[in-house]
């Protein structure tokens, strides 16, 4: 067992860098469904298959023509004749023995008459080049079961793409350049004692420059606030006295010169981000206004009980602040000093999330769920990422046919969606 | 068989026309795969790599049975299984290999590279503007990818743009003040060549006594000499010779590396007047005091070790290193592998073993080997589409439709325009190109007195200029040839400096590749002011800056007018592993620490490009095309 995951550690190295462990294990669990085994269509599994989803299903009712064979990397000649299903899995098979392959040999309009209910095991279905009668009706089935729909068709060198899901909620997403949660405008109890713990007056010069930045950008914005009646340093010229107030700081030398304090530098670099107030972003504000988040029911997905139960949060032991994150940047420092400091945001985010967690039990409670249905693990992992959490709607494919939103907008107006479509012409 | 959607003609000259792809990685396999879909017919393919395991998850035409067999032979085996019409040629070798010469390139229309460093990038780009034969640069990295085309005369080439250099640290910093990581991992990748591999004067690991900073007094001697004696004066001989006649002990190969080497350390006593001192380990110590383990979860590589953790990691890995260069023979060296278990651990355990000595929080395997490796993330679906564009872009080369080439960046968003991937028009070749102009000359700045002639061949006209071979000559009005590329010819001149062969001010070097049918001449520039670790500088560049804004951006379905495109930060798993950036703003180091791409809109400027090339070492399907 140890080995299998030393060597799946190995094999997905360069992707587990992009999409980190639970990117891989979200794959792992994932069931995809492929409709028309064409050339798109296993291209698109081949890139699935190879990163490691689970399982797949084709679903195919063609025979391989000679057609098929010849712009179908996965087809050869020899399968000509068979079923386009089976021909296409058992190459798609040979790219990755950890996936396990499937097919079933008909039409969707066959599975749509005799068990649409077949459709709602997967965790996304693949329609390539269906017509548009099967979107619409596969569309309404998938859409009820809320199940993620991804529309394909190519023509030649021109190609479209559609995702249809009602909700799609993230709770890693991955941002890029997110500021650090150090709360530096806002010290919780236990920061501001830890701050209080440092005398950077009476240090001998190696702790002195062995000062985590954080600590000493704390410890001058005390006194500027003392300074200018609680206010902050807000525009550029304030930022730039405070800058050199902390410059000041620096240590001399026999002669007079600036010592060589790397951990100054740090603070004088990290005082417009650090001074960044601490605020509930505003995309995370219309997700606790949502009709989903107050409203929480015993068919809410445990996204929603968490959320509703950080908001709770946020109005009250928060004191409007979401959960601390816990996690520190890497920054100069001597390694107890750093582990100090680290501690403090690590303790301070265990006790936020335990608070959150008391939330989550009562709102389970309210609804007649047992308190273990969502686990201890998940609302960490979900406090931890409270400023970065995302949902995705789109439309339905139905609600685009209807009348009423015909001509409405452009061809590009699915806003609402984050994935449109795409097309590249040459 | 059935016609794609090309016309007659074209299809009638794909299968006739003769095509190289340059590597057989990421792209390269994608690329094959497409190529004979669309209807190539004769296609050759090159590269050196073995296939790794770590391949597998996008290098689709190799299985786990293929690890350790030729990538190119083995893509030409399974492509031709799909496809048994296409004649595929495979050689599993170098590009640089002087058999393919310019008569080789110009058996083709066209060549594609999907490589991953960018020595052999140049050296291509020269073959095909000396052939003028057209290229298709590609590269990837994560999410971002990029291809363009370089033809003669009518493009940039692939070196028009000057590139950043790649970050080194200097001896001192790796030998006796490491203050980043990076430092320390730097430090046991020497180890690793010292120990294991082959040695090298300049990967020295042990306590540097002649870094100036330290600054010896001669009453400091004696403690020095003190703790010298005590360390078995391994100074005068080499650390393998030492290690060997320790039977490499991994013990005492401990106690010398972080507790011996660090107690010298100490003694020179100017070094920690401004800096924490580092705390020395003993192994005897380590032992009878074992530290509570606290398993974590989550997966194994991505855990910190306790300090006796990386005791152990280290002794492991050397007990199996040190077996496996005892089964290859008395004079075999081992060539250290990210991807090699034994040789990872080895440099995981010294290099975080270091950190602890000198106070810096100590990183995860995972971490260290991103580092290490300089690996770049890779994934099927971003070399898919790239190797797509690759075979659109050769489609309209081949339909003589140059002028609608383009350079094509994949985003990994879509961007203010809703475009995922964003055509930019082919700039025209540059006049200050030191590889593309007719006439091609530079001016180096170095110390001739301190130059040798094999630093000049080394580091500035192969590393820095790309030369394969260099022959050179001094223009003094005899033809003096300074540097001979038959083998045996110069090498006395090696360790001469350039001043004993009446170089100075002013001088011309004649610098000829002749593989590359490429003639640099360059003028040295007398200098005595360098800067610590710096050999020379090339003038009229600046390595560091990014090209200067163009404003050539097509304008394509503009929806919105002069709106920049904020181009897409790069990727970073949750602080695991940073990008290199697409950027030219910050010198690409080997090191994995977080940086961010310019935020060049596309409407004012071309979007910066990328460099991570040479830092990665054998990654098949980096970026960055330039």
């Amino acid at each position: 067992m140890a080995a299998t995951k030393d060597s799946k550690e190995q094999k997905y190295d360069r992707q587990l860098r992009l999409w980190g462990d639970h990117g891989q294990e979200a794959l792992e669990n994932a069931h995809v469904c492929l409709i028309n085994a064409t050339a798109t269509g296993t291209e698109i599994l081949k890139n699935l298959v190879l990163p490691g989803i689970g399982a797949f299903t084709i679903v195919d009712g063609h025979i391989v023509s000679g057609e098929d064979a010849g712009n179908n990397f996965f087809l050869s000649s020899d399968s000509i004749g068979k079923n386009r299903a089976q021909a296409a899995t058992e190459l798609l098979q040979e790219l990755n023995s950890d996936v396990s392959g499937n097919f079933v040999e008909e039409s969707p309009d066959k599975l749509l008459d005799n068990d649409p209910e077949f459709f709602h095991r997967f965790t996304i279905v693949i329609g390539v080049q269906l017509p548009e009668s099967t979107c619409l009706r596969l569309g309404m089935v998938l859409w009820s079961a809320s199940v993620p729909f991804l529309i394909c068709k190519a023509y030649g060198l021109i190609g479209y793409m559609r995702l249809m899901v009602q909700e799609h909620t993230v709770i890693e997403s991955h941002p890029d350049n997110a500021l650090e949660d150090l709360r530096l405008d806002r010290p919780f109890d236990e920061f501001k004692s830890h701050i209080k713990s440092y005398n950077l007056s009476i240090m001998d010069k190696k702790d002195h420059s062995h000062t985590p930045w954080v600590i000493i950008v704390a410890k001058y914005l005390e006194r500027w606030l003392s300074e200018h009646d609680g206010q902050p340093p807000k525009n550029y010229k304030e930022k730039e006295a405070f800058r050199q107030i902390i410059r000041e700081g620096i240590l001399k030398n026999e002669n007079g010169g600036l010592e060589d304090e790397e951990n100054f530098e740090e603070a004088i670099k990290n005082v417009n981000t650090a001074l960044n107030p601490t605020k509930v972003p505003t995309s995370v504000e219309d997700l606790f206004n949502s009709e989903q988040c107050n409203n929480i029911t015993a068919q809410s997905s445990s996204f929603w009980v968490m959320l509703r139960a950080v908001k709770e949060f946020v109005y009250n032991e928060g004191s409007g602040s979401l959960p601390v994150r816990g996690s520190i940047p890497d920054m100069i420092a001597d390694s107890q000093k750093f582990i100090n400091l680290q501690n403090v945001y690590r303790e301070k985010a265990m006790q936020d999330a335990a608070a959150v967690s008391k939330h989550v039990e009562s709102l389970l409670q309210s609804v007649g769920k047992p308190p273990e249905s969502i686990s201890e693990k998940d609302i960490k992992l979900f406090c931890k990422n409270s400023s970065f959490l995302r949902v995705v709607r789109c439309r339905s494919l139905a609600e685009e046919y209807s009348v009423d939103s015909i001509n409405k907008d452009e061809i590009s107006g699915l806003d609402c969606c984050c994935f449109r479509f795409f097309s590249y012409l040459i | 068989r059935p016609r794609g959607p090309q016309p007659q003609g074209l299809a009638d000259s794909l299968s006739t026309c003769k095509v190289l792809v340059v590597g057989a990685g990421g792209i390269g396999c994608e690329l094959l795969k497409n190529l004979v879909l669309t209807g190539f017919k004769n296609i050759e393919v090159i590269d050196l790599d073995t296939i790794d395991v770590s391949n597998l998850n996008r290098q689709f035409l190799f299985q786990k049975k293929h690890v350790g067999k030729s990538k190119a032979q083995v893509a030409k085996e399974s492509a031709l299984q799909f496809c048994p019409s296409a004649s595929i040629t495979a050689y599993h070798d170098s590009i640089t290999n002087p058999d393919y010469n310019v008569e080789f390139f110009r058996k083709f229309m066209l060549v594609m590279n999907a490589l991953d460093n960018r020595a052999a990038r140049n050296h291509v780009n020269r073959m095909c503007l000396a052939a003028d034969i057209p290229l298709i640069e590609s590269g990837s990295a994560g999410y971002l990818g990029q291809v363009t085309v370089i033809k003669k005369g009518l493009t940039e080439c692939y070196e028009c743009q000057p590139k950043p250099a790649q970050k080194t640290f200097p001896g001192c910093t790796i030998r006796n003040t490491p203050s980043e990581p990076i430092h320390c991992i730097v430090w046991a990748k020497y180890l690793f060549n010292q120990l294991f591999g082959e040695e090298d004067a300049d990967q020295e690991v042990s306590p540097d006594t002649a870094d100036p900073e330290a600054a010896w007094n001669p009453e400091d001697t004696a403690a020095r000499a003190a703790v010298s004696e005590k360390d078995g004066d391994i100074k005068r001989v080499s650390t393998k010779v030492w290690a060997r006649s320790t039977g490499y002990d991994p013990i005492k190969l401990f106690n010398k590396l972080f507790k011996d080497d660090i107690m010298y350390l100490l003694t020179m006593d100017k070094l920690w007047k401004k800096r924490k001192a580092p705390t020395p380990l003993d192994w005897q110590q380590l032992e009878v005091s074992p530290n509570e383990e606290a398993p974590a979860s989550g997966l194994k590589d991505q855990k910190v070790l306790d300090v006796w953790g990386y005791c152990q990691m280290f002794q492991d890995s050397v007990e199996t290193l040190s077996s496996q260069l005892q089964e290859k023979g008395d004079d075999a060296e081992l060539v250290w592998d990210k991807d090699d278990p034994p040789a990872m651990d080895f440099v995981t355990a010294a290099a975080n073993l270091r950190m602890h000595v000198f106070s810096m929080n100590m990183k995860s395997r995972f971490d260290v080997k991103s580092m290490a490796g300089n690996i770049i993330p890779a994934i099927a679906t971003t070399n898919a589409v790239i190797a797509g564009l690759i075979v659109l872009e050769g489609l309209k080369i081949l339909s003589g439709e140059m002028e609608t080439c383009r350079t094509v960046f994949l985003n990994k968003c879509p961007n203010l325009r809703k475009k995922l991937l964003v055509p930019c028009v082919l700039d025209p070749p540059s006049a200050n190109c030191y590889v593309c102009v007719s006439k091609p000359e530079v001016t180096v700045k170095l110390n001739v007195q301190k130059t040798t002639v094999l630093s000049l061949q080394d580091r500035i006209l192969k590393e820095r200029f790309g030369m394969v071979a260099p022959d050179v000559q001094i223009e003094d009005g005899k033809g003096t040839i300074l540097i001979s590329s038959e083998e045996g010819e110069t090498e006395a001149n090696n360790n001469k400096f350039l001043s004993d062969f009446g170089i100075r001010n002013g001088s011309r070097l004649q610098s000829d590749d002749f593989l590359q049918d490429y003639t640099l001449l360059v003028n040295v520039l007398h200098t005595e002011e360098l800067e610590r670790d710096v050999e020379f500088e090339v003038i009229g560049e600046a390595p560091d800056k990014a090209p200067p804004p163009q404003s050539n951006q097509e304008e394509v379905n503009s929806i919105t007018n002069g709106n920049k495109d904020s181009a897409q930060p790069s990727t970073s798993s949750k602080g695991r592993h940073h990008l290199r950036p697409l950027t030219s703003n910050s010198a690409a180091v080997a090191t994995g620490t977080k940086r961010k791409y310019s935020e060049t809109g596309e409407s004012s400027a071309k979007r910066p490009r990328t460099d991570q090339s040479d830092a990665a070492d054998d990654e098949d399907d980096i970026v960055a095309l330039d």
